[in-house]
């Protein structure tokens, strides 16, 4: 599929943008604007139509082209120094900190929320990214090292809202509708203070589009220009943080565009920096113009409240989707390349020393607990029949999954060499999450068997859509994880309009994807522990691919590996292991992101110790997560998939602090 | 009698001074708050509930009696508990029916629908007080709840009629820009009809009764009295004082802008009792 080359200019398609955006906008407001005129002869004492038109409608469309303007200048910034084109101002955790800061001064401060919503984000956005900061100091602000440590807090700070959101469900319902963006306006109050905070940026911006432009050389070459790239870096996530935490103080997440236009505008032919930055920033404008002014005409056809952060997620996500054949993914100074440590501990003392301190977690988590009055207590052997109806199953089942997805996540953060990758990004538990929301919509409300019938559905439907993109060509690993979180914007956007509308059913929905473990039969801990055992021991298989594949295509090549067939395999090794955790604990698979950070920061490096540990790693977070989910709040019990978050990403914090200073 | 007996009994104590009879009163454990409230209200306690913590602020009437166990969120019930109060039955409604498996482990499970449509103001809220008075015994004491509750209603509705309120707009602010508003089918547009009281909302709203929408959405010419129900965002008032669309509403002008306390909007006879008490006192307050 090419596009000749004549038509390969970046302002075809921007123009084209421009006209549709402002053509459904002129529609819009056409009537309002005639009927305005027409009265100005005689006019009424309160005239509803002109009011809205002057303090909503206009409003809310400037917002709309402001917002999506600075979330695509951000984002296309953050993709240039990052040098990933999954970086987004989402991934980066500054959305995330927002909505901690506001769901915990909701709770704890409301009379800070009356000093300023927006003021309360700003904070929230600023303190994550100054812990991002604080975190990657001592690995020379490495692209990579930024990226992660954004990733790691945006998950521990959206574990805990999402935490206090179910525990507070009615006192912040404001997040949710925060949390997908509506562009709803009142007055003129918020577009202008928006204006004026990103009149700050602008010329900061200036300054620095050309020294980023050179980024697209190596750090090592880009030195030898005499460029100072930490500062650069530094500098320049930070400008971008602030355009994107301006605009999410404002108006609340607003998901995609940054993603979304960057990655439009380079495909439409904008080859260097500076044009990229400048086509993102007015398609992205555009884009959400487009998006918004659609959604008010559509208004008036459905009762349901639709934020358009939400939708644009919805549309985006298939873009990004139908625009990935063409994408050229550039083969990029490989940033993996991880600084080896002498230590490499054998296959034999990690399994030992694992599989000794897990059962040991497993003894601990198993008997202690609290009884009927909080009070905490050691199980006795009376209370054996107990233990083992109610406590065992939960904990083996939260195990297994935990050793499934630290498999899976090993596995693809091998062949994609994307530290980044995480089960989700395959799409399996969007795929799962996506068909339990529709047998929920459809049927109304679901026993658990149902559930996880259609979650199993789901994650296979995806499976096999893997399948055919594999066998067609040599998958390229870039391309399966942009998909992947495509997917799950597009799943994450629906779940969100969900709750946006206060639909009671988003609920139960909210309650199975964070991941509960309380209801586990024996019959379930056994299938879970059985599916565990079988698919890893499956997985020690491949093992040696796991070493080549990381080295780069060329050695890979050499030694007579066959690229396509061993990454289409292991990929659909990993999809398999995710969608046999998804019905144990639903679609939150942290705990593989982390389990391979966890092996590799402990100093492990061979393939085959590196499956088993990431297992054991796995197992033993989800282990000690579910025993947390069980006495922490006790009588309440928190879902055990989002505790894994809480408890396993400062620990990822901390090793991401302490990896490099001690190599 | 082992251990777990034991706790049982001695979490049961409370419950078995109260009542002494001759049959000992079911042990029932609910998972729902309109169940639980129409119990409360027939004099039959339950001896568990779900989010018993935020009874108070939701609810608040009829207090949550003391000694009731509080059995966590309704995506994670803490089955391990509930297993040791030994409940005799369980009720369940259709939101939560996806946690019956499981609780028919522990105990009898009996699921009870709290909302459904119907041309009849409060038709569901009373069918619910029947079918517990009966799964409790006490049908009697249902019967004499919906009698009282008639009669206060009626009451209720002769005190409005000499009133002559203006339609009320329900709503809950979600934050500065959003509100939701309530209609439709829910247990305020009962207690509206009931008592005969305009909703000034007469657009669609969502199955369960209610529609979120932009604060602009509320923009109109017709008087109205704007009843908002706790706990309003500490930004709203300042954040629509700003606005000229806000400030220049009719309605807004002339200081028809009321704050209630919540009253739980999933809830059954007991709640709706509250919602009339509050809504006529407070326009009676107004209009003296």
């Amino acid at each position: 599929m090419t596009i000749p080359k004549a038509y390969r200019k970046p302002y075809i398609l921007a123009v084209a943008l421009a006209v549709l955006a402002l053509g459904t906008a002129i529609v819009l407001v056409a009537e309002p604007v005639r009927d305005l005129l027409a009265s100005r002869v005689n006019p009424e004492p309160y005239d509803i139509e002109r009011m809205v038109l002057l303090y909503a409608t206009l409003p809310r469309l400037s917002m709309a082209f402001l917002a999506g303007a600075a979330l695509a200048a951000s984002g296309a910034i953050l993709q240039q120094v990052l040098r990933n084109p999954l970086a987004s101002p989402t991934t980066l955790g500054i959305d995330a900190g927002a909505r901690l800061a506001i769901a915990v001064t909701t709770l704890f401060i409301p009379s800070l929320i009356g000093f300023g919503r927006d003021i309360v984000a700003l904070t929230g956005s600023a303190l994550s990214t100054l812990l991002v900061f604080f975190l990657v100091r001592r690995r020379g602000f490495s692209a990579l090292a930024i990226v992660l440590a954004g990733l790691v807090i945006g998950l521990y700070c959206g574990a805990a809202s999402a935490l206090l959101v179910l525990l507070k469900d009615r006192i912040l319902a404001s997040l949710f509708i925060w949390g997908s963006g509506s562009l709803s306006q009142q007055s003129w109050d918020p577009f202008l203070s928006l204006l004026g905070r990103l009149a700050l940026a602008v010329i900061p911006v200036l300054l620095i589009i050309r020294p980023l432009s050179l980024l697209d050389l190596d750090d090592d070459s880009v030195r030898a220009l005499g460029l100072p790239v930490k500062k650069l870096r530094v500098a320049a996530v930070a400008i971008a943080a602030a355009l994107s935490a301006f605009v999410t103080s404002a108006v609340g997440v607003i998901g995609f565009i940054g993603l979304v236009a960057p990655v439009i505008a380079r495909l439409s032919g904008a080859r260097r920096f500076g044009e990229r930055l400048w086509w993102s920033t007015v398609m992205g404008g555009c884009l959400l113009l487009l998006t918004d002014a659609t959604l008010q005409i559509l208004a008036g056809v459905t009762a349901e409240f639709v934020p358009t952060g939400a939708v644009t997620a919805v549309i985006g996500s298939p873009l990004l989707l139908l625009l990935l054949p063409r994408l050229k993914v550039a083969a990029r100074p490989s940033a993996t390349a991880t600084p080896q440590t002498a230590q490499a501990f054998s296959v034999s003392t990690v399994v030992i020393v694992g599989t000794l301190g897990f059962l040991l977690l497993v003894g601990l988590a198993v008997l202690a607990g609290r009884g009927p009055y909080g009070e905490w207590q050691i199980s006795s052997l009376a209370q054996l029949d107990y233990v083992i109806t109610w406590r065992l199953p939960r904990i083996v089942a939260a195990a297994s999954a935990g050793a499934l997805l630290g498999t899976a996540g090993l596995i693809l953060q091998r062949v994609t060499g994307n530290e980044m990758a995480s089960p989700e990004v395959l799409g399996v538990s969007a795929g799962a999450i996506l068909a339990v929301t529709l047998a929920l919509f459809v049927f109304g409300a679901l026993d658990v068997f149902w559930r996880d019938v259609a979650g199993m559905a789901g994650g296979i439907g995806v499976l096999g859509l893997l399948v055919t993109l594999g066998s067609r060509s040599s998958i390229s690993p870039e391309k399966v994880l942009l998909g992947g979180v495509a997917l799950s914007a597009l799943i994450d956007a629906v779940v969100g309009v969900l709750s946006a509308t206060g639909d009671p059913r988003a609920f139960l929905l909210l309650g199975w994807m964070s991941g509960t473990t309380g209801g586990t039969t024996v019959a379930g801990a056994l299938a879970a522990g059985l599916a565990a055992a079988v698919l890893i021991s499956v997985s020690v298989l491949p093992s040696r691919w796991l070493a080549i594949l990381p080295l780069g295509d060329s050695p890979a090549r050499a030694v007579g590996l066959s690229l396509g067939r061993s990454r289409f395999l292991l990929l659909f090794l990993a999809a398999v292991l995710t969608a046999a955790a998804t019905p144990i604990i639903g679609p939150l698979t942290f705990v593989g992101l982390m389990a391979p950070h966890i092996v590799q920061a402990a100093g492990i490096r061979r393939p085959l110790a590196c499956v088993f540990g990431s297992a054991i790693a796995g197992a033993g977070v989800m282990t000690v997560a579910d025993w947390v989910a069980r006495t922490a709040a006790y009588p309440v019990q928190l879902p055990t998939g989002l505790v894994a978050a809480m408890v396993g990403a400062p620990f990822l914090m901390i090793l991401l602090n302490r990896r490099v200073a001690t190599a | 009698m082992d251990r777990r007996q034991f706790v049982a009994s001695v979490a049961a104590l409370p419950f078995l001074q109260q009542r002494p009879r001759s049959n000992p009163p079911l042990r029932v454990a609910s998972m729902d708050w309109a169940l639980a409230e129409t119990m409360i209200a027939l004099g039959h306690d339950p001896i568990a509930i779900v989010a018993a913590a935020d009874w108070n602020r939701y609810v608040v009437e009829p207090p949550l009696p003391r000694g009731v166990a509080d059995l966590g969120l309704h995506p994670e019930i803490n089955f391990e508990l509930l297993a040791t109060l030994a409940p005799d039955l369980i009720l369940t409604s259709p939101f939560v029916q996806d946690l019956e498996p499981v609780l028919q482990r522990i105990a009898p499970v009996q699921r009870i629908s709290i909302f459904e449509k119907s041309a009849v103001p409060l038709a569901q809220p009373r069918e619910v007080t029947r079918v517990l008075g009966d799964s409790l015994g006490r049908t009697d004491a249902a019967r004499s709840l919906l009698a009282t509750a008639d009669q206060a209603f009626d009451g209720y509705r002769q005190r409005v009629r000499a009133l002559h309120p203006l339609p009320v707009l329900l709503v809950n602010f979600i934050d500065a820009r959003h509100v939701r508003v309530y209609g439709g089918a829910g247990l305020y547009q009962n207690v509206l009809d009931r008592i005969g009281i305009t909703n000034a909302w007469t657009r669609e709203t969502n199955y369960w009764g209610y529609s979120t929408v932009g604060i602009e959405t509320l923009a109109t010419d017709t008087d109205l009295r704007l009843i908002a129900f706790e706990p309003v965002p500490p930004d709203a008032q300042s954040t629509l004082a700003r606005s000229p669309l806000w400030s220049h509403l009719p309605f807004v002008r002339a200081g028809h802008v009321s704050v209630l306390p919540s009253v739980l909007m999933f809830g059954a006879i007991p709640s709706a009792l509250r919602f009339a008490r509050l809504l006529v006192g407070h326009l009676e307050r107004l209009s003296r």
